[in-house]
């Protein structure tokens, strides 16, 4: 029996020698130890049939090459785990590799802060409307209160197209075009084209972007327009600015203002982009003048409001530190790609 | 304009720092940008605004720091002795040729002064505002100049041939040396002082060389005028020609004022420079004599603004500001308004005076505005889808100007066949036209990129073209779409097709070949969606290739927005998802070269067969195995049917009578 218990102690050795796998070792292991089958088991299983000497060799021998094979397996077992282990820290995979990228285009910078400015407007219940950036002079001047001899009419200050035709050098045009064809109350802000015959250079462009406002109703007063334009800015430029409005002209709101808000790059305590003075001029706005109501027909005695418009390469270069104009008109898609 | 802090408080004693000066005058709306010091003093750059001349003299911008501190304003006083000089009708005379262009012509003669420096507080008054002393008699002009607002000149009068004035337009081709050694060569529309001979100064804009006054000087003819702001304006943007006179000449002057300056002249001349004054003042005055008086209602002030100003309070800022109270009732008052106020003549304009030094700051930030039914915007909406689609695609916006050369005809237009609209006054002679297309610049911005390096320019841009009708009709403002992809024809098509399902079009997409400069002759079409041009859409010819200097091969369409406008529809419904699978059945036919994709596809729908879901090209082969002329079409079809899953039987059926009609209509054989 002994013999028989030796040769199976090599057996279970080669086998396990040869084993690859945890899952082959638990093959091995039910074939030597299993409850049903197991050859170590089967062979105390019969013990109690053999003669009462055998009985107590075998019994002991069998029962140390039990425990001998089972920690055989255990060590085999736990070989496999610690190679497991090394092999995971293997570079199979190099998990530093960049993504892969689909391109992905971007609206220009210009039209993200329109978007971006008529979706706060539309939240006060503006409505968007647009306007010919080919216009009648009437349009850019007469309806807007601006005398024949005023200097924004000449050569210098509006690119001319004969025939009283002209570039609108301001969105305010809109303004004249949205009331003649609607009655009060109105509600609205116009983004556009307008050009003027300046010379081109880091803060001036011959063709650049407008948003115009203006609301007319019975009784809008200059505080509503306090609010509308605070709310506004706020919006826009965040919650923390200062803002000031100063009196101001333009010949179509009476009284004008002016709007600065505190300057977000020094935060009010003076730098190049605000020029020292802690400002920085955003908005131009007024109560409508009534000689603009008694031209499209509006009832000035009834109906008042306020108009407003700002620049938007002016607005969307604040809010990211841009120093030159003309980067928005040449569309190199390494500064487009930024936005 | 420039003021200095200390000269300032000649005119009105406030009490507030230069920070706080400048602060306040903002406020009021005389932007202070700049505070500078100079020696123990301060000079402030004040932005003032077209619609208020009178604050381009310290007296005018006392009279707001007056009205903003509730002080008294002190004008000086201007009486002097002209008792000893004999009677300025003996000596001179002033003929005004053209009243319209020369409103008000004053002279005053002042004998036997002494020309030399000026007195040291007179030097640094006007250093400290920037102008550069010359002799006494300048200096006095200048320093009056700053301090009204009103433009003064000095002639050398025994330099006047004659001895006399005549205010006329210049003679075609006339020429004067001016002050600053600049020679003018004038025009008939251009107004000019001049003696019996010749003109001795281009009115309100500069005087002669030849009769400055220099240090052999000893009379004096000392002018003060009110000349037409226009004709100003224009005759100094002609020349090129700006003086501190011609700046507020052309803001208009206080018609009040001329007088008042020429006096304050005369009266420091005789102060500082000695001699003596010739009686009375030669003083031509065509200006009418308009008053205006204007009245305000506090409830309107109040309404307007927003904020209730008490009566007193709202009185006592215009008479600071020089406004006469003429009449008084409960809710409100009129008032006379000051000759240097034109700007002011309605109601409106007195609540700007008060709501402006009472403070805007003042009017609460509040509303009850409500919330208000807002309008659907179509151009809008699909203007947003659109760009997300281009952009999802991995397209960058650009936007390019409007105003464009030449160039935009070279190969060929697309639009419209007129001529483009030409600006009249262009800052470049090169550009003057407004675009009819938007093609040649997304080629320039795709040259740009190409020549900093940046390679594959997938680019678009949705904007304005303009097309004439008419040349006294606004031109037609075409809407377009143009895209430049680096990714072949298909690709771009590709877009195109994205975008037309996005915006839910139903007419298909119609290709038809098309001969267009700008394209090769092969991959060039015009894109039809139903009865209606879309547009074009090409590969670069090889011309325009080789004029750009490109590296790759772009391809371009440009669309006609409108067109998609029109055809979208935003109203989409929900569609079953179907419940049987489908059998799918790939074919590789043989064809002759003449048969198109569009014929292939056509034909089987043209059997409308209820169960052909879809129709999916593969490829086009041509090749070894195939003949000469003929080419090889892969396709794929899928059959799908609502009520039940078809049988491979079924299908088979169908596939053949596809084959056979093929076959039959188009020549197609199943490749072998």
């Amino acid at each position: 029996m002994q013999e028989r218990l030796n040769e199976i102690q090599n057996q279970a050795k080669g086998d396990l020698a040869k084993a690859e796998s945890l899952e082959e070792v638990e093959t091995i292991k039910t074939r030597y130890l299993g409850r049903k089958g197991g050859v170590i088991t089967e062979i105390i299983k019969a013990i109690p049939g053999l003669s009462p000497e055998q009985r107590s060799s075998t019994g002991k021998s069998a029962n140390i090459l039990k425990n001998e094979i089972g920690k055989w397996i255990e060590e085999k077992k736990d070989g496999f785990d610690t190679s497991a282990k090394a092999s995971l820290t293997l570079p199979s995979f190099d998990l530093s590799l960049p993504g892969e990228h689909k391109p992905y285009g971007r609206k220009h910078p210009l039209t993200q802060t329109i978007d971006e400015i008529k979706g706060i407007f539309k939240k006060l219940c503006f409505d968007i409307e647009y306007g010919p950036e080919v216009e009648h002079e009437y349009y850019n001047f007469d309806a807007l209160n601006i005398p024949a001899d005023h200097p924004s009419r000449e050569d210098f200050d509006t690119f001319y197209l004969g025939n009283k035709r002209l570039l609108r050098s301001q969105t305010s045009t809109v303004q004249i075009r949205v009331m003649e064809k609607t009655k009060p109350p109105i509600r609205m802000i116009a983004p556009g084209k307008v050009f003027r015959p300046d010379t081109v250079d880091a803060r001036h462009a011959s063709m650049f972007h407008q948003i115009e406002g203006l609301m007319v109703d019975e009784g809008v007063s200059f505080s509503d327009l306090k609010y509308v334009l605070t709310l506004f800015a706020k919006s826009y430029f965040g919650q923390d600015i200062k803002m000031r409005f100063r009196p101001s002209f333009f010949p179509f709101t009476e009284p004008s203002a002016e709007i600065d808000i505190s300057c977000s790059l020094c935060k009010g305590k003076g730098c190049s982009v605000c020029s020292q003075s802690g400002w920085v001029e955003v908005l131009g706005a007024g109560m409508v003048d009534p000689n603009v109501f008694d031209t499209v027909g509006y009832d000035s005695k009834k109906y008042t409001g306020f108009a407003f418009g700002m620049g938007v390469e002016r607005l969307t270069m604040l809010k990211y530190g841009i120093d030159n104009i003309r980067l928005f008109f040449e569309n190199d898609l390494r500064f487009l790609s930024q936005f | 304009m420039k003021i200095s802090y200390n000269w300032l408080k000649d005119y009105c004693k406030y009490d507030l720092s230069v920070e706080e000066l400048a602060e306040s005058l903002t406020n009021a709306g005389l932007v202070v940008d700049t505070v500078n010091p100079v020696e123990d003093d301060f000079c402030l750059e004040v932005e003032v605004t077209s619609n208020r001349p009178d604050c381009l003299g310290f007296i005018g911008v006392a009279r707001e720091v007056a009205a903003i501190v509730r002080g008294k304003l002190d004008i000086p006083d201007v009486s002097y002795d002209d008792t000893n000089g004999g009677n300025i009708n003996d000596i001179t005379g002033v003929t005004i040729e053209d009243n319209e262009l020369c409103q008000r012509y004053t002279a005053r003669i002042i004998k036997d002064v002494k020309i030399g420096p000026s007195p040291e507080w007179l030097q640094r008054k006007i250093s400290s505002v920037g102008l550069r002393p010359v002799n006494n008699i300048v200096d006095i002009t200048n320093y009056v100049l700053m301090e009204s607002g009103q433009p003064l000149h000095a002639f050398d009068s025994d330099k006047l041939s004659d001895g006399k004035i005549i205010v006329r337009r210049a003679k075609k081709g006339e020429t004067m040396e001016a002050i600053d050694g600049s020679k003018c060569t004038l025009s008939d529309e251009m107004l000019v002082i001049a003696d019996s001979q010749k003109p001795v100064a281009i009115a309100g804009i500069m005087g002669g060389k030849e009769t400055e006054v220099s240090d052999a000087t000893r009379n004096i003819l000392l002018e003060s005028a009110f000349f037409d702001p226009r004709s100003v304006r224009r005759t100094s943007r002609k020349l090129g020609l700006m003086s501190d006179s011609s700046y507020r000449f052309e803001r208009r002057v206080d018609p009040e004022c001329v007088d008042w300056a020429s006096r304050r002249a005369a009266k420091m001349i005789l102060e500082i420079a000695g001699g003596q004054a010739a009686e009375g003042v030669i003083d031509q005055n065509y200006l009418e004599d308009n008053k205006v008086s204007v009245t305000l209602k506090m409830s309107r002030l109040d309404g307007l603004l927003g904020l209730q100003v008490e009566k007193d309070t709202a009185k006592e800022i215009l008479e600071h500001l020089q406004f006469r109270i003429s009449a008084e009732t409960k809710d409100g008052f009129s008032v006379d308004v000051p000759s240097f106020r034109g700007d002011v003549y309605r109601e409106i304009d007195l609540i700007e005076e008060v709501a402006r030094i009472h403070g805007y700051d003042k009017i609460p930030v509040k509303s009850s505005i409500g919330v208000k039914l807002t309008q659907d915007n179509q151009f809008d909406k699909i203007t947003e889808k659109t760009k997300n689609v281009i952009s999802g695609l991995g397209f960058n916006e650009v936007i390019t100007d409007s105003i464009v050369g030449d160039s935009q005809n070279r190969h060929g237009t697309i639009w419209s066949e007129t001529g483009s609209l030409k600006i009249l006054n262009p800052i470049r002679q090169d550009e003057d036209l407004l675009r009819k297309a938007l093609v040649h610049n997304l080629l320039r911005v795709k040259k740009h990129n190409q020549n900093y390096g940046v390679e594959k320019t997938d680019i678009y841009e949705l904007s304005k073209v303009y097309l004439p009708k008419g040349d006294d009709q606004l031109p037609e403002e075409k809407e377009c779409l143009c895209i430049l992809g680096e990714e072949g024809y298909l690709a771009l098509k590709g877009v195109i097709e994205a975008i037309l399902c996005h915006l839910n079009i139903a007419d298909s997409l119609e290709s038809v070949h098309f001969d267009f400069g700008l394209f090769s002759s092969d991959k060039s079409a015009e894109l039809r969606l139903g009865d209606s041009v879309l547009g074009f859409i090409g590969e670069l010819s090889r011309e325009v290739i080789s004029d750009y200097d490109f590296r790759s091969k772009p391809c371009v369409a440009e669309l006609d927005f409108d067109i998609l406008i029109d055809k979208t529809n935003l109203e989409s419904s929900y569609r079953k998802i179907p419940s049987f699978p489908v059998v799918t059945r790939d074919f590789a036919v043989v064809s002759d070269e003449a048969v198109t994709w569009a014929d292939i596809k056509g034909c089987i729908e043209s059997l409308k067969i209820d169960y052909v879901d879809d129709i999916e090209f593969f490829d086009v082969y041509r090749g070894k195995q195939i003949e000469k002329g003929r080419k090889s079409i892969a396709f794929r079809i899928i059959f799908r049917a609502d009520d039940k899953t078809l049988k491979s039987e079924e299908v088979d059926i169908l596939q053949e009578k596809i084959l056979v009609n093929l076959n039959n209509s188009l020549g197609v054989n199943l490749r072998a």
